[in-house]
């Protein structure tokens, strides 16, 4: 037998509207290696077979992946309490140890020593009752920690639906932390009970700075930096650096120029080395004054400068704790709505199980891109069920296709008589034929 | 994911963070210890023969304090510490994806519109209070539309949970015409189980009354059924030990309301699921897909940002399908009005275009890529999915 060597489809069609780098991801999901065969063997294709039982577990085991701020967050905030309790018994125990050195090398009454040392012993007590507070947080917020790796570890085939709405509302509860919609984050947790898988406590210390922010107050601010130095000088940060401007900026505003120049000099001139293009912008406010008209220098004193410190120690407090800078929710609606967004979606027969189909989601997916197919994906019009190998496509003399199953259905109902739903066609069970599709 | 070895990771931190905690203890005890002695010499010595000499008790300390070395005993334990969890923190990124925004595309994503979906997303779960709370905290325009619309789901699912089908039927009777249109049999069903929980506690009279009350509009069109109802009368009273006693199964109440939601859903135009589940629940199975794609094209993050069309499938579940996808399995080309699926006699699928190209625009028959057919364009027909 001479078998005719035909090149296979795939060459017929210049393929280079692709990026080359997509072109490796691409042939690695191409079915069979059609692409780099040579030998076509004509075999009749197969309608997209069903998913195997086990890619619903392998889809569990990868969106586990993405829970990384779920463990971080708590664990940060662990590591955080560790080390603050660490520093009090750090510089308590060497007050002590100093107390006692100094006293030892000054003259001191009988009396005074005695007076000195009793102060040193109540002082150890004291340390002793806040290391025992200390020692309890950290307890608590190792069990979190803890509580969080077990609810993860939870996952499983059986009770997946239940784990996925409580996913969601912990997407929820982040989110609203995130806008600061407080009230309604601590109302969701406490109702559904997961107060232990979300973070109110870690963002009470963010209301904090915010509201005073809002309030156009940098001390909290300020504080949060001093807590948190040595981490936001690794990561560069120059928050503090902005928030020295904004007070300076202030200064300015009420005309105090000379406490202004003192202030400069204090708490803005240590960062010259580094930022001295801002610095010398804002050091020239004290020339153009509140009123000024000068665009470059009227900006600084507009309130939105405040909205933007607030970001800014979004961003910063985001950065510390290991969360992402987007509310989660954003994340996954956004790579949801891309993966479902179709051209169809935009039509009005979109169904109304798409989520596409509502004028809300259809706004936000606007500027995404439209998901891509590699292979035909069939809903039967009728039944709104996947077409595959058990629930083949059929095809109506009209061309019109639906599925074999609600096809059957209606014949077995009308006495073999087919009607198409869309054109209102009659015909006979008999005229149908399958249509392969791969 | 490995989640023993975090775990493993994690159990050693906390024993660790509670050594370095009783160390602490230890510590200040010792320190404690050592200036109460001290302080005992000076209280005990309050015979004035031999009074104490201060500065050698204080030095006496001193030396002592020194010789424990309390800060290096705090900094050992707490070095110890620290090496584990700056291990633990590794391993969360090893083996957990540390940046799940990476391809986040930062596009305006108006907060305003995602508000009112998250208070719908409550109001349509029955979390009135919620829904009310976050549109108030935000400073949003309520939803009154729709959220009385699903407050009057909600009466009626609550309803029908105390065995009460008053307000379902009310609402069944009112939507009679658009249910029809539905093609839904609703009003018949829940008229069934009123009339079957009047065979169980009411009196064969009542059932009947019923029945020809409520269940003979319905005889034209389900005939079969509503003589099954009737013969049901013979068993007034004792209906499950009768034939039909699979009529009292309390699985219909559960079908019932799910049917229910799904009617009074569709009649609002509104999706059964909600829309805000299906949508979170796409991404979570598409984000990891979309993540490897960033990696790959994080050098051309213009490219990435600028594309209208993701260059990959993202492979989601059956329940994402909404919309019949045709892919030719020659030119890997979507099927279009311009270019849409054509049905070749050899029953194998191509796109228009594939088809004008392997026929040299339809001017000599070619042979079917898939199987040995002959085929020429006047014979393949254009398909509707
Ligand atoms: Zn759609
Ligand atoms: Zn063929």
């Amino acid at each position: 037998m001479i078998k005719i060597l035909e090149p296979s489809p795939f060459t017929y069609f210049a393929r280079e509207k692709f990026f080359p780098f997509f072109l490796k991801l691409e042939m690695d999901s191409l079915p069979n290696g059609t692409a780099t065969t040579t030998t076509a063997t004509p075999a009749a294709p197969t309608a997209p077979a069903p998913a195997p039982p086990s890619s619903r577990l392998v889809h569990l085991a990868e969106s586990l992946k993405l829970e990384h701020q779920f463990l971080r967050v708590p664990f940060e905030h662990y590591k955080k309490t560790i080390r603050a309790n660490h520093r009090v018994v750090e510089k308590e125990v060497s007050a002590v140890i100093c107390g006692v050195s100094e006293a030892a090398d000054s003259d001191v009454s009988n009396d005074d020593a005695v007076h000195h040392l009793s102060s040193l012993v109540s002082r150890l007590q004291g340390l002793k009752r806040k290391l025992e507070e200390g020692s309890r947080t950290e307890n608590l917020q190792a069990q979190r920690c803890r509580a969080r790796l077990d609810h993860l570890e939870s996952a499983d085939a059986e009770n997946l639906s239940d784990w996925n709405n409580m996913r969601l509302k912990r997407i929820l509860v982040d989110y609203m932390l995130r806008m600061s919609y407080y009230d309604t984050a601590a109302k969701l947790a406490e109702s559904s009970n997961i107060q232990d898988l979300v973070d109110i406590d870690v963002f009470q210390e963010a209301k904090k700075v915010i509201d005073a922010l809002q309030n156009k107050e940098v001390a909290p601010a300020l504080v949060w930096c001093t807590d948190n130095k040595s981490r936001l000088k690794k990561s560069k940060s120059k928050f503090e650096f902005q928030l020295r401007l904004q007070e300076f900026i202030e200064l300015v505003r009420a005309e105090n120029n000379l406490r202004a120049i003192t202030y400069a000099r204090k708490y803005l001139a240590p960062w010259g080395a580094t930022h001295m293009k801002e610095l010398q912008r804002v050091m020239a406010t004290l020339a153009f004054r509140s009123n000024t008209e000068c665009t470059t220098y009227k900006v600084l004193f507009e309130s939105k400068q405040w909205d933007f410190l607030v970001d800014q120690f979004k961003q910063e407090f985001c950065k510390l704790y290991g969360m992402t800078l987007e509310p989660l929710l954003n994340i996954y609606l956004q790579a949801g709505l891309s993966a479902l967004k179709t051209p169809y979606c935009y039509e009005d027969d979109c169904t109304k199980e798409d989520p596409l189909s509502q004028e809300s989601f259809r706004k936000l997916a606007l500027p995404l891109p439209y998901s891509k197919q590699h292979h035909s994906k069939l809903v039967c019009y009728i039944t709104k069920e996947l077409m595959d190998t058990e629930n083949p496509p059929q095809v109506l003399p009209n061309g019109y296709v639906y599925s074999a199953k609600a096809l059957k259905e209606m014949a077995k109902k009308n006495n073999d008589k087919i009607t198409c739903p869309r054109t209102g066609l009659v015909c006979n069970y008999s005229e149908l034929v399958k249509a392969y599709i791969s | 994911m490995e989640l023993d070895i975090i775990k493993d990771a994690f159990d050693r931190i906390s024993k660790k963070q509670k050594l370095s905690s009783s160390k602490s203890q230890e510590v200040i005890d010792l320190v404690g210890l050592e200036v109460e002695q001290a302080l005992g010499k000076f209280q005990s010595a309050h015979d004035p023969t031999s009074p104490v000499d201060q500065k050698s008790v204080l030095t006496d300390l001193k030396l002592k304090l020194n010789a424990i070395g309390p800060l290096h005993q705090l900094e050992g334990s707490q070095k110890e510490l620290n090496l584990n969890l700056s291990k633990y923190q590794k391993l969360l990124e090893k083996f957990l994806n540390p940046d799940i925004s990476k391809a986040y595309r930062n596009v305006d994503f108006d907060f305003h519109i995602v508000n009112q979906i998250v208070a719908v997303h409550f109001y349509r779960q029955g979390l009135f209070d919620l829904g009310d709370s976050l549109l108030n905290e935000a400073g949003e325009p309520e939803a009154t539309a729709l959220k009385s619309q699903f407050l009057d789901l909600h009466q009626i699912i609550e309803a029908v949970r105390v065995r009460n089908l008053e307000p379902a039927l009310k609402w069944a009777c009112t939507n009679r015409e658009k249910l029809k249109q539905n093609s839904s049999n609703v009003e018949l069903k829940l008229h069934r189980l009123q009339f079957v929980e009047i065979l169980q506690k009411g009196t064969r009279t009542d059932a009947l009354n019923y029945a020809r009350a409520y269940l003979t509009p319905f005889a034209s069109l389900h005939m079969e059924e509503i003589q099954k109802l009737m013969a049901c009368l013979l068993w007034a009273g004792r209906l499950d030990r009768s034939p039909y006693h699979e009529m009292t199964s309390p699985t219909h109440w559960d079908n019932l309301t799910e049917e229910l939601t799904q009617e009074f859903c569709s009649l609002l135009g509104q999706s059964y699921v909600s829309p805000l589940s299906v949508a979170i629940a796409a991404g979570v199975e598409g984000l990891p897909t979309l993540l490897k794609l960033s990696n790959v094209m994080s050098a051309k993050k213009q490219e990435w940002l600028a594309m209208k069309q993701l260059p990959v499938p993202v492979e989601l579940g059956k329940e994402f399908q909404f919309h019949s996808i045709f892919v030719c399995p020659v030119s890997r080309d979507q099927g279009s009005e311009e270019n849409p699926p054509m049905l070749m006699p050899c029953l194998h699928v191509l796109c228009k275009q594939s088809i004008m190209k392997l026929s040299k625009s339809s001017t000599r028959t070619f042979k079917c890529p898939y199987c040995p057919a002959e085929v020429s364009f006047a014979q393949c027909r254009q398909l509707y999915f």
